[in-house]
């Protein structure tokens, strides 16, 4: 009897599933883009890749004037804080002197459009609701953001069934194959905004970062001719890489969810093989041909990045 | 078989025959030579002779160990070529070993050393194969100067990839930081722009 109870609890769980699945997939990531917004929590989680563990806490608030407040802390190794202030956000980082710009996003380990307009995905992406699981101690909900075609990597989320908060994240191979994990080591939220999120009301950010607009959208040499479908162009620039000085022409694409940088430059060398490294699921892959070295980075698998740098082209000198 | 060979065999076992030919029948017939070894048994329990074991065919047990000794002495022989085979394994993982070193530094993890695009693949080739040999260390023997500059610039260039590569993800991080800005600015401009729009119809609409 305790059996046959089981067994049609279970049948009515799986009909409900497919009932929902497709569309609740997506009103759960509505969910918790919500949530990420309008919640005051403080968490902390851990990013696994390339057997290393990086801890985070990450604090948010709404304070009275509905204006949100945000601070993700990196707590081993130098400081790396990002502090926000409704649009205006600020990076203290080992690197560079801290420094703020107008954003409404902070950009850390978590995809930003996770907290925004998630309809964008749709073109690139499926959402599937799979399932549910334990996480963190809570009963949890598997959506997976799932890559069209094997050009992007595919997005699992874990949310907790009663906040709709994030408890994990996996970045995920066609294959199946898991490169990079945030896993969630603690939740609470509370009514009202925690004492350290208030404090950055009385905290002065660094000075906003002026950047031409001019500066952003720059003609370069040369042209992209093949990248996977549904990336647009975010920004074009010639600059300076902070850490070998090598002055580079560059464009980043974004899809909303994967960024991809491309540099291209100038290089001593007459020829060099595509060689790559990876980063969790980040790559990065670098050749020269013909003198002209091409880098590509971004979450996206090997074959992807060799594809996008073999379509480059030099554009032929103007004539003057 | 005889009564009276039986008694021979008890004859020679008391010392009373001293007949090689004798001797010879008993080795060369198995049923003798059993009952040689079962009467001396029995004349040793007798004498109180026998040993803390009873090793009751002792000639088996040596003819065992003959046997096997080929095969006791083949892994011997097998250890010597698995160590000279080991020093070998040593000495070519030698070189990946500090690359994995300097790989870990970098905190980048190598997947793999060239991509696999078919089309370029037939020029690749020969090329890497060139490279890879003196890196393994086969090369060793015939000169000890030649591989080391080439391994000395592989490592070289190995590095400097490792820092091209690092700072290409640090640019990248920073160039996304600044790019989030620019699709900002533009949104906040438009929304300025509606704003201003929308202050003038109202004030349009004042008038």
């Amino acid at each position: 009897m305790k059996l046959l109870s089981y067994v049609v609890l279970l049948l009515g769980i799986s009909f409900s599933a497919v009932a929902e699945e497709s569309d609740s997939a997506k009103v759960w990531l509505e969910r918790l883009s919500n949530s990420l917004n309008k919640l005051n929590f403080s968490t902390s989680f851990v990013v696994v890749k390339n057997n290393q563990a990086q801890p985070y806490h990450w604090f948010h608030g709404v304070d009275e004037n509905g204006k949100e407040l945000e601070i993700l802390s990196l707590l081993n190794g130098p400081r790396r804080d990002i502090l926000r202030k409704d649009n205006v956000v600020s990076y203290i980082e080992p690197e560079l002197p801290p420094y703020s710009v107008t954003s409404q996003q902070i950009s850390g380990p978590i995809p930003a459009i996770l907290a925004g307009d998630i309809s964008q995905l749709e073109n690139s992406y499926d959402f599937i609701s799979v399932g549910r699981s334990r996480v963190l101690g809570r009963p949890a909900q598997l959506i997976r953001i799932e890559a069209k075609n094997a050009h992007r990597y595919s997005y699992w989320l874990w949310l907790d069934q009663q906040s709709s908060m994030l408890l994990k994240l996996s970045v995920i191979t066609k294959q199946g194959q898991q490169l990079e994990q945030i896993q969630f080591t603690h939740l609470d939220i509370t009514e009202k905004p925690s004492e350290s999120v208030l404090q950055l009301h009385e905290t002065e950010l660094p000075v906003l970062v002026d950047i031409p607009e001019e500066y952003q959208q720059q003609e370069l040499h040369w042209d992209v001719n093949w990248l996977p479908e549904g990336f647009t162009q975010v920004n074009s620039n010639r600059h300076k890489i902070s850490l070998t000085k090598q002055p580079v022409e560059f464009v980043l694409f974004s899809d909303g969810l994967v960024d991809i940088s491309i540099y291209v430059n100038g290089s001593k060398d007459k020829q060099r093989n595509a060689d790559f490294a990876m980063d969790g699921a980040t790559l990065v892959l670098n050749q020269v041909k013909d003198g002209v070295e091409v880098s590509i980075v971004g979450k996206i698998p090997s074959q992807t990045a060799k594809a996008i740098a073999d379509s480059i082209t030099i554009k032929p000198p103007k004539a003057p | 078989m005889s009564e009276s060979k039986f008694e021979t065999v008890s004859s020679c076992v008391d010392n009373f025959q001293h007949n090689d030919s004798t001797f010879d029948e008993i080795i060369n017939d198995e049923h003798l030579s059993t009952t040689w070894d079962r009467y001396h048994l029995i004349g040793d329990v007798l004498r109180n002779d026998t040993p803390d074991i009873l090793q009751l065919d002792l000639s088996a047990e040596i003819a065992k160990a003959i046997a096997d000794e080929p095969t006791v002495l083949a892994p011997k022989t097998n250890n010597v070529f698995a160590l000279k085979l080991k020093a070998k394994i040593v000495e070519l993982a030698k070189p990946f070993g500090q690359i994995a070193i300097a790989a870990s530094a970098a905190g980048l993890m190598v997947l793999g050393v060239q991509s696999n695009v078919a089309q370029n693949n037939e020029t690749i080739l020969p090329s890497q194969i060139v490279q890879t040999i003196p890196l393994a260390g086969i090369a060793e023997p015939v000169s000890l100067n030649y591989p080391q500059p080439d391994r000395a610039s592989q490592k070289q260039a190995f590095i400097e990839q490792q820092r091209r590569f690092r700072a290409l993800l640090s640019d990248h991080q920073q160039q996304i930081k600044l790019g989030s800005l620019a699709v900002n600015v533009n949104n906040t401009d438009k929304q300025s722009e509606v704003i201003s729009i929308d202050n003038k119809k109202a004030n349009e609409s004042n008038k």
